[in-house]
């Protein structure tokens, strides 16, 4: 069966990252925790669709790609 | 303007199985995989020099159109040599950039790493990745600039992985 990406694919709206109250927002050499903490609680095959909507929401900024 | 594929990790998997090529995901997309909230443009694998996977992955690579970057001037198709060298392909498909590479760092090949793999499930697929550990060993042996900050991530990653499963 094919699998359908979709490229405008965003995380449910529930799952935007969100400071950890119990916790540091970043470490001390300054990676976002809360990302981290967001991109597990997706499964790996939603991983795989945020990246691939950030490559292709990246290249309609800069203008090389059309509107699907 | 030059139309540019859509990068379609996905894709290139999918065809991948579909002519059960026998691979490992290393680089930033087997660190995306894992849960690191990293951006990387190409999909690096290790794949199989066995004679057999070679030629699956011969088909593979024509199903995905595959040629050899940085050549603008040829469309220079991967043959059955360049896959068999330890070296890396660096690749332009249909569904974006793909590089196959023989050997990682100290001549360590697919068979080498198939012990540091774990399997995830993406959909209907079921894809072998480099697990988090070694990505974070091989990416700090290589010593690049480029792979400091994300490496950073990458442990940063694996301490929440920890920490979550004590909670």
């Amino acid at each position: 069966m094919p699998i359908m990406v979709r490229p405008e694919a965003t995380p449910p709206r529930n799952s935007t990252p969100e400071a950890d109250a119990a916790g540091p927002t970043h470490s001390p050499e300054g990676v976002d925790l809360t990302l981290v903490r967001w991109m597990l609680s997706l499964t790996p095959l939603e991983r795989l669709e945020v990246l691939q909507a950030t490559l292709w929401s990246i290249r309609r900024l800069r203008g090389e790609a059309a509107e699907v | 303007m030059v139309k540019q594929p859509r990068c379609d990790f996905l894709e290139i998997l999918r065809v991948l199985r579909a002519r059960d090529v026998d691979f490992i995901v290393v680089g930033g997309v087997s660190g995306v995989l894992h849960g690191a909230p990293i951006t990387t443009i190409d999909l690096d694998l290790v794949h199989s020099r066995t004679d057999a996977n070679i030629e699956r992955l011969l088909l593979a690579l024509a199903d995905l159109d595959a040629f050899g970057r940085g050549r603008s001037d040829q469309r220079r198709r991967p043959d059955r040599s360049h896959l068999q060298s330890p070296g890396h392909q660096l690749l332009m498909t249909k569904h974006g950039p793909l590089d196959l590479v023989g050997e990682v760092q100290n001549g360590r090949g697919y068979d080498d790493l198939l012990a540091h793999a774990v399997d995830f499930v993406l959909g209907p697929l079921s894809i072998r990745v480099i697990d988090l550990d070694t990505l974070i060993d091989l990416k700090e042996k290589t010593g690049r600039e480029k792979d400091r900050a994300v490496i950073a991530v990458l442990k940063r990653t694996r301490d929440e992985i920890r920490t979550g499963r004590k909670r």
